[in-house]
């Protein structure tokens, strides 16, 4: 007699983070490939620049890259929708119980997978079992040439080499938001704020809110036919919906 | 073989040499972490104890803890806007009288800011917010101490600020019980389970 889960079960043993509270909606039929996401989530965030000798090591750090793939045999190649991909939060994350150092913890209060720099030891288990590869290490401290330590944002902490780091959905702003409406005495309405990378986005292509509000714009993006989510089939829950076809 | 590398250690000088070697790296140990308990030497000698005992609010100097992140240090106009009352009736020789005033003066006199040296500072990785706190009723000393002692010139921090410290309040201040809900309401009991997911979550303070 076999104890074999289905997927299906295991999902069902995690039940707490099946439903998340901060989620992302990503059309890329309208997403242009412009990589306005990717400059905006580096500012917000002090993301370093790794320089060309590292790039080439394939150690280039990016919270957020836009993705394309080429479709068919060579000649007869076409292009697929450009794919901004950033962390899924998923609400059962591989990257999570393979960290020895508990650095990489579920978020209960924000239902986000949280990546904890000062317990970070660096075994980087958890980008290698990120199936979505959107953990970036810091294999030096990289250094910002002047004038460009002035533009770090002071609401971001900024790592050390040796950390693990990927996207937050933009936690500071969430606990800014949270902070200025509970000090109003009201809920953080929908669409009030949004993560670096959408505010960016000139085609709206990506939409942030509550996806636990069936009401919010997210969750009624999320829930139409185009929707879907990446590497659905490993059960890992993403907060992100992916839209395409229309 | 092993026998021979140490036996050195036989030797009364051998041994001295291990003391005092011992002693070196300790004393220099223990001097190392004094510096990290002992407060900062700050431009001027800031007399806490007698502002607090003279009534003056915590807020009127460090506004930011109302309404934002940072309390804030103030800067040498806000001290010159009660201090420019002595100029009018003090001479010179009661200005003299004062070093720590003239210091001031010469700070507004040259238009030149205050360098305070922040005391009770969190490391980079730590994001503290002070508007919660003081909304949720905590007194400026229940964290910073009894500024009103007049032995309090430069502020100290009555305890290490450490990250047990910070659980310590919030684990004791949500806890479900008789004295955070003395009549066992299930609504109260609620708030205080949503309250302490919150402020036990990593991501409320690391980021």
């Amino acid at each position: 007699m076999t104890t074999e889960l289905k997927i299906s079960e295991i999902s069902a043993n995690f039940a707490e983070g099946e439903q998340g509270k901060w989620g992302m909606a990503i059309d890329m039929d309208i997403c242009t490939g412009c990589q306005a996401c990717v400059a905006a989530c580096a500012m917000e965030n002090n993301v370093p620049f790794v320089g060309e000798a590292d790039s080439g090591y394939g150690r280039s750090m990016h919270w957020i890259r836009t993705e394309r793939f080429w479709e068919g045999e060579f000649p007869e190649i076409k292009m697929t929708p450009y794919q901004p991909v950033l962390c899924q939060q998923c609400g059962h994350a591989p990257c999570e119980p393979v960290c020895p150092a508990f650095a990489t913890v579920h978020s209960q209060a924000e239902a986000l997978n949280l990546q904890v720099y000062n317990r970070c030891v660096g075994t980087r288990y958890c980008a290698n079992n990120c199936p979505y590869q959107v953990r970036s290490f810091n294999w030096r401290d990289y250094e910002r040439p002047e004038p460009l330590p002035n533009q770090l944002n002071p609401d971001v902490t900024v790592r050390r080499r040796g950390v693990m780091e990927k996207c937050t959905f933009c936690i500071q702003r969430i606990h800014r938001a949270e902070d200025v409406a509970k000090s109003e005495g009201r809920e953080v309405a929908d669409g009030e704020f949004a993560p670096a990378c959408a505010q960016a986005c000139p085609a709206d292509a990506i939409v942030f809110g509550r996806i636990d509000d069936p009401e919010s714009a997210v969750s009624k993006m999320a829930r139409g036919a185009r929707g879907f989510h990446l590497l659905e089939e490993l059960g890992t829950l993403p907060a992100v919906t992916y839209l395409k076809g229309g | 073989m092993v026998n021979r590398l140490f036996s050195w250690l036989n030797d009364p000088l051998g041994r001295i040499g291990v003391l005092i070697a011992f002693l070196t790296l300790f004393s220099g140990a223990a001097f190392g972490l004094y510096q990290t308990q002992t407060a900062p030497e700050q431009p001027l000698e800031f007399p806490h104890g007698l502002h607090v005992g003279l009534n003056v609010q915590c807020l009127y100097c460090h506004p930011g803890a109302y309404r934002q992140a940072s309390a804030g240090l103030p800067t040498e106009t806000k001290c010159w806007g009660c201090h420019q009352q002595l100029s009018a009736v003090q001479t010179e020789e009661q200005w003299q009288a004062r070093p720590e005033l003239v210091k001031l003066r010469n700070y507004v006199m040259n238009n030149e800011p205050i360098p305070w040296v922040p005391v009770a500072q969190v490391p980079d990785f730590v994001h503290f917010n002070h508007r919660p706190h003081i909304a949720a009723g905590l007194n400026c000393e229940n964290c910073h101490g009894n500024m009103s002692d007049p032995k309090f010139t430069v502020a100290q921090n009555p305890q290490v600020l450490n990250m047990g410290w910070c659980l310590e309040c919030h684990r004791t201040r949500t806890e479900d019980n008789t004295q955070n809900n003395p009549n066992g309401d299930p609504a109260v009991s609620a708030t205080l389970n949503e309250k302490r997911i919150k402020l036990l979550d990593c991501g409320t303070c690391h980021y």
